[in-house]
């Protein structure tokens, strides 16, 4: 089974080295821009001139460079072509196919959307990449989170891959007594059936089995946690932290004054 | 007063009629290796929920009489401080994973984070009990990339090194290998060597007879017979009641009607098979 359940990769960098907490600031701080700017090049500038940078001084360029081009540039560039095509509403257009008309507003319009899915899928996968799952949730309940939200979460990242082999389990044991599960697509949804009875109920069981055994490690105790790891947060931190705020509060302030 | 103490114990699942278990006496002293035996549905889990304060605590219904572990009571206190006085290992080793940490030595910490044990003294006690297991070696390991065998020992060094005060363990090895059966028994015995108290709902007689001071027959949610594992795993009254016997018991007990077997007591494992066969 693969041992490399997230997509978390060490390396020795600047930005490794921050604060989970200020990471997930600043990755806020980029998106919340990114979306609420007026600029129409603006989120596909910060893509370039902001997470790009970014990834290089984590050391990831190469990683990061290729989730995007696997899956998030397919994904923001399949919204764009659909956009693009299917919604109307402009005035402009730039060319026709049948009863299919294609106008530069909506272009535009969809252009803007798939670069800021863009840069909001983006700046995630690098806040994942360069942070430690564990540490982001240990930093986030040591300030407040409620322990029971943070495994929750953390439990749910780790158990997808857990699900889907599990499938594919069942899946081999009902086709070896005779489950077609390779012909068309109604035909497979309604013989699937068989599938979901062992995937729920057996997670029934596991949900309570999987209780008891958080309970019994004393997960509801009323100590208070410590934690394995220690996770800096240094003066620098906070006044990244605290500059980002700043800075959004302003923009925000700006737009409104403005407007 | 004995380190474990049960006293009238009768207990009820939720919507259920017939009493899980049925007036249970029973007193383990401290150090002592008692195993659990009994056909599907006696009520073995259900007593390991009870020592382990999952019954009354988790597993609502009606429970009477007291459960007492090292002068505590299950019903005057809360689940996570029993936690501290009796450990729970059960069946499924995947299930017991957490699921919120990425390495086995993140894993095993995890209790130790929850009860508020310091960073340093935490360390030196995962280490230790990864030692006393002998799963150094799967330290940096993803505990979803284990063996089921290693699972279990993960599991059971995340209980250990909470240092209960009585270890309890349902049927520990039944979805193991042989492999992960031997390991996983290996753990447990060095922990009964070094004075452990442990309880074990086990159907392994062979092991039971190697390993346990005490065998505990169950029945229907009552206790049938308690005594050494000779006495119980070979004792007549087991017959016909769905409880696993020995193959070697089985076989000397037909001899025995052929007049083949002449020593008193009956045998469990294949060596005091042997024996007994050779000087016949
Ligand atoms: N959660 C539950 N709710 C209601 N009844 C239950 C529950 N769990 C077990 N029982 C019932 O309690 C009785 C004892 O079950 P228990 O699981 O303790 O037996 P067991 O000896 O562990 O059996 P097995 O060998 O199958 O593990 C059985 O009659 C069972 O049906
Ligand atoms: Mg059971």
């Amino acid at each position: 089974m693969n041992d490399r359940l997230s997509f978390y990769r060490k390396r020795n960098s600047p930005v490794h080295a921050l604060n989970p907490f200020t990471k997930l600031i600043l990755v806020s701080a980029l998106i919340f821009y990114g979306l609420t700017a007026k600029g129409f090049w603006t989120a596909t500038l910060m893509v370039a001139f902001v997470l790009l940078p970014l990834a290089l001084a984590s050391k990831l360029l190469k990683e990061y460079v290729g989730v995007a081009l696997k899956v998030i540039l397919p994904t923001a560039g399949f919204m764009f072509v659909m956009q693009s095509v299917f919604i109307p509403g402009g005035t402009t257009e730039i060319f026709r196919l049948g009863f299919i008309s294609v106008e530069l507003e909506t272009v535009q319009r969809s252009y803007l959307i798939a670069s800021r899915i863009f840069l909001f899928i983006s700046a995630f996968v690098l806040l994942l990449l360069t942070t430690h799952p564990s540490e982001l949730m240990s930093d986030l309940t040591r300030r407040g989170l409620p322990p029971q939200f943070a495994y929750v979460i953390i439990s749910t990242l780790q158990i997808i891959p857990q699900m889907q082999a599990k499938a594919q389990t069942i899946i081999a044991a009902q086709r070896s007594r005779g489950l077609d599960t390779e012909s068309s697509f109604f035909k497979r949804a309604g013989l699937l059936v068989p599938l979901v009875g062992p995937l729920v109920f057996g997670s029934l069981v596991e949900v309570e089995e999987r209780a008891i055994a958080i309970e019994a490690r004393g997960f509801t105790s009323t100590r208070t946690k410590t934690f394995l790891h220690d996770i800096p947060d240094t003066p620098a931190d906070k006044f990244i932290r605290w500059t980002l705020t700043l800075f959004i509060i302003i923009s925000l302030a700006a737009r409104l004054w403005l407007s | 007063m004995a380190f474990v103490n049960l006293t009238n114990v009768t207990y009820k699942y939720p919507l259920t009629q017939t009493p899980a278990l049925q007036n249970i006496n029973l007193r383990v002293e401290e150090g002592e290796f008692v195993a659990l035996i009994g056909p599907n549905g006696a009520g073995k889990s259900t007593l390991c929920y009870t020592l382990a304060g999952f019954v009354p605590h988790f597993f609502k219904g009606e429970l009477t009489g007291s459960v007492e572990v090292a002068g505590m009571q299950t019903n005057q206190s809360s689940l996570h401080e029993w936690v501290l006085n009796a450990g729970l290992v059960f069946q499924n080793p995947f299930n017991q994973i957490s699921g919120a940490k990425y390495t086995v030595f993140e894993e095993i910490a995890f209790g130790l984070e929850n009860i508020g044990v310091p960073r340093d003294e935490m360390k030196v006690r995962v280490e230790e009990a990864m030692r006393l297991t002998g799963i150094s070696d799967l330290a940096d390991r993803s505990p979803y990339s284990l063996s089921g065998g290693q699972q279990q020992r993960v599991a059971l060094t995340s209980i250990l090194v909470m240092q209960p005060k009585v270890l309890v363990l349902d049927e520990p090895t039944s979805q193991l290998d042989p492999i992960g059966t031997r390991e996983v028994f290996g753990v447990i015995r060095t922990m009964a060597e070094r004075g452990m108290t442990v309880i074990m709902a086990e159907h392994k007689v062979e092991w039971i007879a190697n390993f346990a001071d005490r065998v505990i027959a169950l029945h229907e949610g009552q206790i049938l017979l308690d005594g050494t594992p000779r006495e119980v795993l070979t004792s007549d009254i087991l017959l016909d009641k769905g409880f696993g016997i020995s193959r070697y018991t089985s076989v000397a007990r037909r001899a025995r009607t052929l007049g083949l077997w002449k020593r008193e007591g009956l045998p469990v494992t294949l060596e005091e098979a042997a024996e007994g066969f050779k000087n016949a």
